[in-house]
C-alpha cells in the first residue's frame, strides 16, 4: 500500500482533542476511515475545511496499514452552509451519524459516499430537510442491506382503528392501490405491513402486530418508507409520512434493533412534534 | 511483568483524561513516583480542592469558587450588563478579557449543539440565559465558528429575536499578521462577504 493516498471524502465526524489535533472520521468511495488533522484546531491549518459534513479531497500518509492516517493537505469541494440552519442542522446530524454506525462493520462502497453526499446537499437546501432525512435515512439502510423487506404486498383490508388514514377511505380502493404500489411487506404473512414491530425491529401487518406496543406507521407512512427503500427517492421526499414523529419513533426503534443506537435519531423522536 | 495495583490504578486514571493516551499516562505515573511526597500530596490536594472549591456560576454557568454567591464578572459593578456575550466554554471566557475589547458580562453554554454526541438545547445553559434577558439590550453571540457553533448561533439567534433582543454574532475573518493568499477558502469567502465600509 503507498504511503500517500489522494482521496474525496465527507467529513462524518470530527473529534477535537486538547493538544490542538483533530481526529476525523471520513467516508469516501472505499469506504469509512479514520485520521488526524495535526494542529486541526489552531488557526492557519486545515480547520475550516475540515468541518463538519464538508466535501473535501485529503491526501493522506499512513507508514503502516494500520496505523491512523495523518491528513497532510486538503482541498475544499463543497461547503453546505445550509446544513447548520436550525431546520435543517438536526437531519443532518441523523444522515451522517446513520452512516458512521451502518458502516462499523459494512463495507458498502462507492454509492453509500455519493448518496450520503447527495442527502447532505438535499437537506442543506430542500424547503422540508426533515423528508429528505426520513427518506434518505432509509435509503442507506437499503445499501448496507438492512432495510425491511419491501415488495407487492398482498392487498388486505384494514381493520384496526387507531390510524387516521384506516377511516380515510372505502376498504377496496386502498386494497387496489396497495396491488400497484410497491410497499413494506409483513415477514409472517406478506400483506402490506403498516406497524413496525418495536422488540424485533420487523414488519408487521394489522392482524400480527402488536396494537399497543408496536409503532404504527399508517398506509401512508408505510408507502413513504416502500419509496425510499425502493427509490426514486425524489418521489419519497415529494410523498413524506404525514405523521413525522411516528416516522421518526419508527426509525428509532428500528435502527436500535438493526445497526445500534443513533442518537441524532433518538432525540427526534423524543422531541415533541 | 505486572506492574504493582496502585501504579497500575494511576496509570489507568490518568489515561483516563483528554489527550492522554497510555504511553503517556505511564510516563507521568513514573514522574510522580519519583518526585519527593510532598510534592504529589499538594497535587493530590489541588485536584480535590478544585473539584469541591469550584461550582457553575448560577447567573452565567461561569467558573466560580463555591464560597461565593457568584462569578467575578457577575459581581463586577463596572461591567455593562445591558451587553452579554455567550460562549461555548469558560475557556472562550478568559480568551475574549485578553482581548481587552469587551466590558459586557458572559453566558456560558457548556458546549454547542451535536445531536450526534447526544448535546441537544437541553444539555446546554440556554434555558438559564433565556431566564436572565432582563434589562439586557443585546446578545452577542461568540460561539465557535465551527459548523456545531454556527448551528448552536443560528438557532439561539432564532430564540433571541422573537424576545426582542439585538443579537449579533462576532465578525469572521483573516487572522491578524497573516498573509491573505495562506487563508482558507472558507475563511477568506466570509471575510469577503461580512466586508465593512471603511
Amino acid at each position: 500500500m503507498p504511503r500517500y493516498t489522494v482521496s474525496d471524502a465527507l467529513v462524518l465526524r470530527r473529534s477535537p482533542l486538547p493538544s490542538g489535533d483533530v481526529v476525523l472520521t471520513l467516508l469516501s468511495e472505499h469506504g469509512k476511515w479514520r485520521a488526524v488533522a495535526r494542529k486541526g484546531r489552531l488557526p492557519g491549518g486545515n480547520l475550516a475545511r475540515l468541518s463538519l459534513f464538508h466535501d473535501v479531497t485529503v491526501q493522506a500518509y499512513r507508514r503502516r496499514d494500520d496505523d491512523l492516517a495523518v491528513l497532510t493537505q486538503v482541498r475544499l469541494n463543497g461547503a453546505l452552509s445550509g446544513l447548520t440552519r436550525p431546520e435543517a442542522y438536526p437531519y443532518a446530524h441523523v444522515l451522517a451519524e446513520l452512516t458512521d454506525a451502518l458502516t462499523v462493520d459494512t463495507h458498502v462502497g462507492e454509492r453509500l459516499l455519493a448518496v450520503v453526499a447527495s442527502g447532505l446537499r438535499g437537506i442543506g437546501s430542500h424547503d422540508d430537510p426533515e423528508a429528505v432525512a426520513l427518506a434518505y435515512a432509509w435509503h442507506v439502510l437499503e445499501l448496507a442491506g438492512l432495510a425491511p423487506q419491501v415488495g407487492a404486498a398482498a392487498a388486505r383490508p384494514t381493520t384496526v382503528g387507531d390510524s387516521p388514514s384506516a377511516t380515510a377511505g372505502p376498504a377496496p380502493a386502498r386494497a387496489e392501490a396497495m396491488d400497484t404500489v410497491a410497499a413494506p411487506v409483513c415477514d409472517r404473512c406478506g400483506a402490506l405491513a403498516t406497524r413496525l414491530a418495536v422488540d424485533a425491529g420487523r414488519m408487521r401487518c394489522d392482524d400480527h402486530g402488536d396494537h399497543v406496543r408496536d409503532v404504527w406507521l399508517g398506509e401512508d407512512g408505510a408507502r413513504s418508507l416502500a419509496l425510499a427503500v425502493r427509490g426514486p427517492l425524489r418521489a419519497a421526499v415529494l410523498a413524506p409520512p404525514e405523521d413525522r414523529k411516528r416516522a421518526w419513533r419508527a426509525l428509532q426503534a428500528y435502527v436500535r434493533e438493526h445497526v445500534s443506537e443513533v442518537r441524532a435519531v433518538t432525540a427526534l423522536a423524543r422531541e415533541p412534534a | 511483568m505486572r506492574y504493582p495495583t496502585p501504579l497500575l490504578t494511576l496509570i489507568r486514571a490518568l489515561s483516563r483524561l483528554p489527550g492522554i493516551g497510555p504511553k503517556s499516562a505511564q510516563r507521568l505515573a513514573f514522574h510522580l513516583f519519583n518526585r519527593p511526597t510532598e510534592e504529589v500530596l499538594a497535587l493530590a490536594r489541588a485536584l480535590e480542592d478544585a473539584k469541591t472549591g469550584l461550582a457553575r456560576c448560577p447567573r452565567c454557568a461561569h467558573v466560580m469558587a463555591t464560597d461565593e454567591a457568584a462569578c467575578a464578572v457577575c459581581t463586577d459593578p463596572a461591567r455593562d450588563t445591558a451587553l452579554l456575550c455567550v460562549v461555548e466554554q469558560p475557556a472562550d471566557v478568559l480568551a475574549i478579557e485578553r482581548s481587552g475589547e469587551y466590558a459586557g458580562r458572559y453566558h456560558v453554554l457548556h458546549g454547542a449543539l451535536s445531536p450526534m454526541h447526544g448535546v441537544g438545547p437541553d444539555e446546554l445553559t440556554i434555558a438559564l440565559l433565556l431566564e436572565r434577558l432582563d434589562g439586557v439590550t443585546e446578545v452577542v453571540l461568540a460561539t465557535s465558528t465551527t459548523v456545531e457553533g454556527e448551528a448552536t448561533a443560528l438557532f439561539l439567534a432564532q430564540r433571541l429575536r422573537t424576545l426582542g433582543v439585538r443579537v449579533t454574532r462576532i465578525a469572521y475573518g483573516l487572522p491578524v499578521g497573516g498573509d491573505l493568499e495562506y487563508a482558507d477558502e472558507v475563511t477568506l469567502g466570509r471575510a469577503m462577504t461580512h466586508r465593512r465600509d471603511l
